[in-house]
């Protein structure tokens, strides 16, 4: 009888817990009442913003931290929608270039003014251009690249700045790396407040923004939230929505569950898995675009047995390029063989290579490997969401069937780019992203390398690769300076022809970019460099 | 030795300790092959930018020499700046620590406020109904993976029941109070903001279970079995004869030894959590020192990965002091100065 007691009252301990627990069910009472207040128009995307490292424009240099700084910043010219072939008009109205080719002139748009009030003017452009060359952060090289340099830029008046480049360079390529995000344009007056100890405010940058465009940063709440408030007074007009709230949700799952009950609407990160079940939702659609990415086998090419461009070629006619497409990548990429993405002007459509057993194994025996060989694939588990561990096992099974033996490696990917640098891979599974719409950044990547040894200054993937070929590097070179847009094309046509058939790379896919939006949001439109526009974004409530 | 000596030796001799966890971690996380300057600027930066920054983050010294700078920072309150943030990590786990505290804290009450009645019950109902189930939820706590518990509780209380609000720590039309401790608890109630405190505690629940569900079952089964040895004692069976109530005999004579073990295990389950928080973070969306510091290890972020590190180690170490310290409390003669 008193022992029945006794666990009575350890059993009242218990209900004085979900006591408690009721309480707490009052939220619901009060979030209830909460939802009743009238809000402003919020989009709410579900983003993995782990990897950011600053939103100062002249550092930032991740995805996410480039998609955010597009919507706060203006530079001087920019895309339009998801054209990638034309520069257009943005703060400058209009510019040229001299006979030299080197001296350019921008003419600024007259009467735009930063929030803080300060005009848009041609001290503020030098002022933001200085600070990325002194800087000297990650990005700054694309800037750099071109000589630009304090002395090297000029006020003409209020409104026109001249630069003085290094070289002869094509309008493309000045032209796109302009519309960078690290060539954004920022307040001078609001920057140089903020100052510490002569860093151009650096510090205060990091998670404050001083830009011209559609949003202000309102708030960074690291592992939290991004929180950009419309700039109702933006030049091009008031943006679609209020606020654009960027939660930082790292999994993907609880991204999908999110879009699906509601709570947000946009996941930014979902994986093909997670995108191919939400087909079926009426709710929710799938915005795609091709992304200039590409994703390449790479070969090293300074020793047996892929110094030979039959064992290259070998393994080229081995892949089952739809397999990996089609069975791993559901859709989230295009095929693609040749080294300049669809969209950026010099692609190259040509797509010879799928699977032929017979003809990789006779050119196999050719180069001396009748029997195949031993080789190593490296490569991280997953790259941008990519599973590449899966198609290291497809690839593996594919060049089994011409005798080649792949032993697969796991690594992280920080480890596997230090090795890479030092150009100790046998075999990897990479990934390019152009920095620029222009098809020099690719175009210098996988085919400008003369000399395989250290001094080589660039040391990119076809020196990582230990592929040097002189002919390709100097129509690199020729193109990056040829002011004719015709013979520019016909330059990189001679080069992607070339890399394909001779080159140290087996083209695997190009990314396609899908993000799940919910069907209440409207005019939003993936951006192949992911420079998303969010001004245009509305969102019926 | 009085109870003052004791804790200043102990404290002594957590220098020592934490000396030791930061010359293991800093030459564990350098010796990867991997160079966290390439990470960080990718593939494409040209080579005279990488040698700039590693010469900027000191990477270019002699690894001693490392080191050392950082002992001597360290030892000046000086954690150093965060590569992946740029701030301070002083400054950074300010920011994620609180989160995290209070995840953990709140997982280790609700696994003792539900694991010792538990345990109890299971002991005192030896094999019977009461005891079968209690045994078999220990045994699925124990074995049950976190991110997999998480997920599925989340997808059927969240996504399909809309019984529990969605992963992070308010939810989304909910503004934040103003930052002062950092702990949204307190912080809400400090800015007089009822709503965000409960909808804060709402949204503390599914996470705090699932990271203490493990515990939970833990000391469910250590405080069953030690009460279990205890009710065997002779000393039981004496206040039995007595003619005491069996509450007065297991609340007063049996629990309190029981609980010895049992505490224990609670002081080394904390310290636990809080290595356990890294997958709990991540499911939840919770911004806690966890997924700071796995942040930090995929970055390669030197710095954070010591600071990280070193934070949670002083945190594991206190908790231990105050369990020893408990121990006194509970059983006079492990009292200190006894």
């Amino acid at each position: 009888m008193s022992k029945r007691k006794a666990i009575t009252k350890l059993q009242s301990v218990l209900i004085a817990v979900v006591l408690i627990a009721i309480i707490i069910g009052a939220y619901f009472y009060y979030a209830s009442q909460s939802a009743q207040v009238q809000k402003p128009v919020t989009l709410v995307i579900a983003m993995d913003t782990s990897s950011i490292v600053s939103l100062d424009p002249a550092k930032a240099y991740e995805f996410e931290g480039i998609v955010i700084n597009n919507n706060v910043y203006n530079r001087l010219v920019g895309f339009k929608g998801i054209d990638y072939s034309t520069v257009y008009p943005e703060l400058a109205d209009s510019w040229n270039v001299a006979s030299d080719g080197v001296t350019w002139t921008f003419n600024l748009k007259h009467g735009l003014s930063f929030p803080s009030g300060t005009p848009i003017n041609a001290a503020a452009v030098i002022y933001s251009f200085q600070r990325v060359v002194q800087l000297q952060q990650p990005p700054s090289w694309v800037i750099t690249q071109f000589g630009i340099k304090s002395d090297t830029m000029k006020a003409l008046d209020d409104y026109t700045v001249q630069f003085k480049l290094n070289a002869p360079y094509a309008k493309g390529l000045f032209l796109s790396c302009l519309a960078f995000p690290v060539a954004s344009i920022v307040d001078p007056t609001v920057v140089k407040a903020h100052e510490t100890n002569g860093d151009m405010g650096a510090a205060w940058l990091l998670d404050h923004s001083a830009g011209s465009g559609a949003f202000t940063l309102a708030k960074w709440q690291r592992g939290t939230e991004i929180v950009l408030n419309a700039n109702k007074n933006y030049w091009k007009g008031k943006p679609g929505v209020d606020i654009i709230d960027i939660k930082e949700i790292k999994e993907t799952l609880d991204q999908r569950m999110l879009l699906e009950r509601g709570d947000i609407d946009i996941a930014w990160n979902l994986l093909p898995d997670q995108l191919a079940a939400l087909k079926d939702n009426k709710d929710i659609s799938i915005v795609s675009s091709p992304a200039f990415q590409v994703f390449y086998l790479g070969m090293n090419a300074g020793s047996k047995p892929f110094n030979d461009p039959r064992v290259r070629n070998a393994v080229r006619w081995a892949i089952d390029y739809n397999g990996i497409i089609n069975n791993i990548l559901k859709g989230a990429a295009i095929g693609l063989q040749t080294i300049i993405p669809k969209g950026i002007a010099g692609y190259n459509p040509q797509t010879p290579f799928t699977q032929d057993i017979a003809k990789a194994k006779s050119l196999l025996a050719d180069a001396g490997y009748p029997n195949g060989f031993s080789v190593q694939l490296t490569t991280p588990a997953s790259l941008s969401g990519a599973p590449t561990a899966d198609i290291a096992a497809k690839i593996k099974s594919d060049l089994a069937k011409v005798g080649i033996d792949v032993q697969i490696q796991l690594i992280t990917y920080a480890e596997l780019l230090t090795k890479y640098r030092a150009q100790s891979l046998q075999m990897v599974i990479g990934r390019w992203g152009s920095d620029y719409a222009d098809p020099n950044s690719n175009a210098a990547a996988f085919a400008l390398c003369r000399t395989t040894s250290s001094s080589d200054t660039a040391k990119q993937l076809a020196w990582r690769n230990v592929y040097a070929n002189n002919a390709t590097s100097d129509l690199v070179v020729q193109a990056s300076r040829e002011l004719d847009d015709t013979k520019r094309l016909d330059d990189y046509k001679q080069i992607t022809g070339i890399i394909l058939n001779d080159g140290p790379f087996a083209m695997l896919y190009q990314l396609v970019i899908q993000r799940a939006v919910r069907n209440s949001v409207k005019g939003f439109i993936v951006s192949p460099l992911t420079l998303e526009d969010f001004s245009t974004i509305t969102k019926q409530t | 030795m009085n109870l003052l000596t004791y804790v200043i030796r102990r404290l002594c001799l957590m220098i020592l300790v934490l000396f030791g966890v930061l010359v293991i971690t800093f030459f564990v996380s350098h010796v990867i092959p991997a160079d966290p300057v390439t990470a960080a600027l990718g593939s494409q930066a040209p080579a005279y930018l990488i040698e700039k920054v590693r010469h900027e983050w000191g990477l270019d010294l002699p690894l001693q020499e490392q080191f050392f700078n950082y002992l001597w920072n360290a030892l000046h309150g000086d954690l150093g700046i965060s590569i992946r943030t740029s701030r301070p990590v002083a400054e950074d786990l300010l920011q994620y620590f609180p989160a995290t505290i209070e995840l953990s804290t709140a997982a280790i009450i609700l696994a003792v406020a539900l694991s010792i009645p538990l345990g109890i019950i299971s002991a005192v109902r030896r094999n019977k109904l009461a005891d079968h189930i209690t045994r078999i939820f220990s045994i699925f706590g124990i074995s049950m993976p976190v991110f997999w518990l998480g997920l599925l509780l989340l997808a059927a209380l969240y996504f399909k029941l809309r019984l529990m609000p969605s992963p992070g720590q308010l939810s989304f039309q909910i503004v934040p109070p103003p930052r002062v401790t950092g702990f949204l608890s307190i912080d809400s109630l400090l800015a007089g903001d009822l709503n965000a405190f409960f909808n804060y505690l709402s949204h503390l629940i599914l996470p705090a279970f699932v990271l203490g569900f493990a515990s939970l079952a833990s000391i469910t089964r250590i405080t069953r079995s030690s009460m279990l040895e205890v009710l065997r004692q002779d000393y039981i069976r004496t206040a039995r004869a007595k003619g005491l109530s069996s509450r007065v005999v297991i609340n007063r004579h049996a629990l309190k030894n029981a609980l010895i073990p049992t505490t224990t295990v609670i002081g080394l389950r904390y310290g636990s959590l809080l290595e356990g928080a890294v997958l709990t973070e991540t499911i939840f969306a919770w911004p806690g020192v966890g997924q700071y510091a796995v942040g930090a290890i995929l970055f390669l972020d030197f710095p954070a990965i010591m600071g990280s590190v070193l934070a949670i180690a002083v945190v594991y170490s206190i908790a231990n002091l105050i369990v020893d310290l408990v121990y006194g409390f509970l059983d006079p003669r492990m009292r200190v100065g006894d």
